[in-house]
């Protein structure tokens, strides 16, 4: 092959790439759509906020200002005195409670049902693993709606709690049924990652530790975690930054008293009107949210585990 | 679910105004059109063709009614729901045309004949136009009902189970409603509802309910600091008072009545310091496919008889005079439904604030929500 | 030296297949090893060679029999109270831990002090050469090096009985060869005793002490490898162990009469050999045992294939009804053409009648 030759060939493959990859052209169509509902709506949240709001009706009219930023913090109060506004922290916080004890419990039920399927014969760990998607075939609404009547006090838990002697059993409209609400829709989420991690792991590596003299627990917390750690940490972020934004289970279950940062942007949406604050509200969960996001990566990578959470 | 009407699913909302929030972004110009849709001239049609669209509240129409409406007239009926007034809103401000028959509650009418989202109709000159209520005549958001017409109404009180809860009888006034700490006691999660009625028990009277007064506000969520129900929500009231979670609840007149269908020892309690008054109404937006099966469809619907039958479906009483001949025996006997001559003092339409008043109000009962 | 150090009586496991079958791994197999003994299993895949290791890990548990360590029962305690580890076929390091962790894990087991560990990582880690990587990955070391790291984490458990599954087998000819050596080198060193699993009856031969060979869950034979390779108990270790031609003939009062041809003399046969005096036998000869008869031969046929191995050439001849292979010189000028026909002799007392 001449120099001419060899050159035109290294075009050729620049142009069609490696055998087996495809033209990046294929991909603009969804790069395109993935902008389109993902950068314009976050563009358009971002505008908001600095916008003033309709004086009627809904919405936002094109004068800047800045004071839905300042109303996170600064209350006004019916007084005439400014102060700080521990409001919207306190329900952020409320949030990050909310959404940490669901990752924390999901994590703990995930596990040791994901090891256990992951053990399972290939045929029966397909079932296993369909079984655990089996929640998403039904609308979150109707199962949220069969939950609270699960747990209600009149119930079939409550029946049995009342037959077993706990006469005050009572959770529904607590935020013990918010977060119950939350580990249920979110569990799936945890699992399946924490499977797939399991599911590549060498059940050797046990053999060998065992076999070092480590027992059980030691080998569970040595040698099976750092494995399944990946998992683990995928699981956090499908769990904890979806869960930090939803607002069905704190309406529905916790009988609307423990509010979550989307009830409150949801308010402003709505009966409050309030565009330019609700947009405000969400741009500060953005930032949580990529805050945590941020934590998580350097913990990562303290621990070794590449996190790639985006 | 609560009523026929007023699912107030925040959720729902809230998704809804975000999608309207996309729309909006990519421009509308559809408002601000024509509101003169002609229709006066010209004999009133009673028959058509083709569809009538209509965006309707959640489980808030007969489907008998629409079937029996079809054979009358001819015209197909199509129907959408909302579950908010602000979700319907946000819809027809975002530019959404499509609808020929709106259902939006007083203040909103009076928000979007401001907007100029709506078209005249003048509903007076329909042939039966002239079988309004006088409480439904003159009304704030439209004196001279050139844009709606009047639908369900009802009022917002208090449901309290007598049998279960002795104190019932000592609910006598929101103020009592709110200091009164009994168990199993619902709110609505409404602002409008919740602050007003915590404005008329601190000395506000009705017509100032709107007020930019700081110092009133303050007194309101001073009185609202104590105030902690066991839930508060608007969509599962009905459900949870006949079985028995919830025993005392701030409530719709219209659910109240099928509480005590179900369980007679409920009864409705009208507050001493006054209660609102909402009504829902039939209106055209601008834009409206079909303003023909529009005008046909609403004066179908004030024809006494089918007035009666949504009433007896929705448990709400309208403003269609005539209409409670046709009602249900129980309807009629029922004191949350039909207001006592003695009660009629106290009802006041629901305030519809400005937006300075709207923040105080968000304000007392964001911070209320927050103590809870 | 104790004669029943490593004791394994009467055990027997049986496994049941998908299918719903019952395979007996171990049926009731009985053995006695020697302290400081290079032990070597050998056995085709499936023979419970395998099983038998990891009964005495602890890694599975017979159904029946009794294992006894030291003067100790052991087949009832748990893998990780037993004084004995395991180098694994797949080595088995930890991927999350260094060279370093991944020794020391195992002394941390015994709540070893932190200086006396790392002074103890660092022995094993000379032992077996490879002083300096305590930091590395075990993905950043040849397959070699990851072999040694196994052995070393092991061995610094200092336990009174070190098993070997397979260690070498995902190892090149090449350095096979050389850990064999290091391996045995290292046993007689430390005086641990080795029970060494494989399936190569190369690497069995040159390194183990003795040789139990293992068939369906049976012992066939226990001895020396020299006893092994020149008295095998039967047709399948003789073929199993090195190289042999099973020849079929009928026995009569001279000696062995092979069927399709050719006769084996009496003087040939090992003297400890029974051959019977009439009716049908087996005679096995090494290929290296038969040498190129000028005359009349015991055996006759046609060359098939001279193939040129370097030291030696391996001669195919066809014998009519079956095939044999000589192994002869590679030098001289007695080495065949192809289709030449041959006589073989077998060197004397060098065939053996064997059990079918």
């Amino acid at each position: 092959m001449t120099v001419a030759q060899t050159e035109k060939a290294k075009t050729k493959l620049k142009i069609e790439g490696r055998p087996g990859q495809t033209s990046p052209w294929l991909a603009s169509p969804t790069v395109i759509f993935l902008f389109a509902v993902i950068g314009i709506p976050l563009a358009i949240t971002v505008i908001y906020s600095l916008l003033d709001r309709a004086k009627i009706g809904m919405g936002v009219v094109w004068t800047f200002n800045p004071k839905a930023y300042k109303d996170l913090f600064v209350i006004e109060n019916l007084d005439g005195t400014t102060g700080l506004d521990t409001r919207y922290l306190k329900v952020m916080w409320n949030s990050f409670k909310y959404s940490g004890i669901t990752t924390i419990v999901t994590i703990v039920l995930s596990i040791p049902i994901a090891m256990w399927i992951a053990t399972r014969a290939e045929s029966k760990r397909n079932i296993l693993v369909a079984a655990v998607t089996l929640p998403f075939w039904i609308s979150i609404l109707i199962r949220t709606y069969g939950l609270r009547q699960i747990i209600d006090d009149n119930g079939p838990i409550g029946w049995i709690m009342h037959k077993v002697g706990d006469a005050n059993y009572h959770i529904i409209y607590t935020p013990i049924a918010t977060v119950i609400g939350l580990i249920y829709v979110f569990l799936p989420f945890m699992i399946l990652p924490i499977y797939a991690s399991a599911e590549r792991f060498d059940f050797r590596y046990a053999e060998a530790a065992y076999d070092l003299g480590a027992k059980r627990w030691t080998v569970f917390r040595r040698i099976v975690i750092p494995a399944i750690r990946p998992g683990i940490y995928a699981g956090i972020a499908l769990v904890f930054i979806p869960a930090l934004g939803s607002f069905l289970q704190s309406d529905m279950l916790g009988g609307g008293k423990t509010n979550m940062i989307a009830n409150v942007i949801a308010l402003n949406f709505g009966q409050a009107r309030n565009w330019p604050f609700g947009c405000a509200l969400s741009v500060f969960l953005i930032l949580i949210t990529l805050l945590f996001v941020w934590i998580i990566r350097k913990l990562g990578a303290r621990t070794g585990t590449e996190v790639k959470l985006i | 679910m609560e009523s026929k009407k007023r699912q107030r699913a925040s959720y729902a909302a809230a998704l809804a105004a975000v999608t309207a929030l996309l729309l909006t972004a990519c421009g509308s110009s559809s408002t601000g059109a024509a509101n003169n849709g002609g229709g006066s001239a010209g004999a009133f049609p009673t028959s058509g063709t083709g569809e009538v669209h209509i965006y309707n509240w959640t489980d808030y129409i007969d489907p008998d009614q629409i079937t029996a409406f079809t054979k009358e007239t001819g015209i197909k009926v199509v129907l959408d729901t909302f579950d908010s007034n602000e979700t319907a809103l946000a819809k027809l401000q975002s530019g959404a045309t499509g609808y020929d028959v709106v259902f939006p509650s007083d203040y909103m009418v009076k928000q979007m004949i401001e907007l100029k989202l709506l078209q005249k109709i003048d509903v007076t000159t329909f042939p039966n136009g002239g079988g309004l209520k006088t409480t439904m005549q003159g009304v704030y958001w439209d004196p001279k009902r050139e844009y709606s017409a009047p639908w369900m109404y009802g009022t917002t009180g208090i449901a309290c189970n007598t049998k279960a809860e002795p104190k019932c009888a000592n609910i006598k006034s929101w103020h009592d409603w709110f200091t009164v700490g009994l168990p199993k006691m619902d709110s609505l999660k409404d602002q409008t509802e919740v602050v007003s009625a915590a404005l008329r028990a601190t000395g506000v009277a009705a017509a100032d309910l709107c007020t930019t007064d700081k110092s009133k506000y303050s007194a309101a969520a001073d009185l609202l600091k104590g105030f902690k129900p066991a839930v508060i929500d608007s969509d599962s009231g009905i459900e949870r008072v006949i079985a028995g979670t919830s025993n005392v609840r701030m409530a719709w007149n219209g659910s109240t009545h099928r509480m005590t269908e179900k369980v007679p020892s409920v009864e409705y309690i009208y507050p001493s310091e006054g209660l609102n008054l909402w009504a829902d109404n039939m209106v055209v937006p601008v834009g409206a496919p079909d303003l023909d099966n529009a005008k046909i469809f609403i004066n179908w619907m004030m024809d006494p008889k089918n007035a009666a039958a949504e009433s007896n479906f929705t448990g709400y009483d309208n403003g269609i005079v005539g209409s409670d001949a046709f009602m249900n025996a129980s309807m009629k006997s029922d004191p949350a439904v039909v207001v006592p001559a003695d009660k009629m003092a106290l009802i006041s339409p629901t305030p519809a604030c400005d937006q300075a008043a709207r923040d105080l109000y968000t304000q007392v009962f964001t911070t209320w929500l927050g103590e809870q | 030296m104790s004669s029943s150090f490593l004791q394994i009586s009467n055990v027997k496991k049986t496994f049941t297949t998908p299918e719903g079958g019952e395979v007996h791994a171990l049926d009731d197999v009985s053995l006695d090893i020697n302290s400081g003994e290079f032990f070597v299993m050998l056995g085709p895949s499936g023979c419970g060679k395998t099983t038998l290791l990891r009964s005495i890990a602890g890694l599975e548990y017979p159904d029946s029999g009794t294992i006894t360590l030291d003067g100790q029962r052991i087949d009832d305690l748990p893998a990780y109270d037993r004084p004995v580890n395991t180098v694994f076929q797949s080595y088995a390091l930890f991927p999350h831990m260094t060279v370093g962790e991944n020794i020391a894990f195992g002394l941390e087991m015994e709540k070893i002090e932190k200086s006396e560990i790392t002074r103890r990582v660092s022995d094993a880690l000379d032992q077996v050469k490879l002083s300096g990587l305590e930091n590395r990955k075990p993905t950043q070391l040849s397959g070699g090096q990851q072999q040694r790291v196994a052995l070393a984490r092991a061995l610094a458990k200092k336990p009174k009985v070190l098993l070997l599954d397979e260690p070498l087998s995902a190892l090149d000819l090449k350095l096979r060869r050389g850990m064999q050596i290091e391996l045995k080198r290292l046993q007689q060193d430390t005086g641990i005793t080795f029970v060494f699993v494989t399936h190569d009856q190369e690497e069995a031969m040159s390194m183990g002490d003795r040789i139990a060979v293992f068939k369906d869950g049976k012992i066939i034979q226990l001895d020396t490898p020299r006893e092994i390779y020149r008295r095998p108990v039967n047709s399948f270790v003789a073929d199993f162990i090195g190289e042999t031609n099973l020849l079929d003939g009928t026995a009569d009062n001279l000696g062995v009469k092979v069927a399709g041809g050719g006769f084996i003399a009496r003087e040939l046969i090992a003297p400890d050999c029974q051959v019977p005096a009439a009716g049908q036998v087996t005679i096995a000869i090494r290929p290296e045992d038969f040498e190129i008869s000028t005359t009349t031969g015991a055996i006759s046929g046609i060359v098939r294939d001279v193939i040129f191995t370097g030291d030696s050439v391996r001669v195919h001849v066809d014998l009519g009804a079956t095939e044999v292979v000589a192994t002869l010189p590679s030098y001289g000028e007695r080495v065949p053409d192809r289709g030449a026909t041959i006589s073989l002799n077998p060197l004397p007392q060098s065939a053996r009648t064997v059990a079918s």
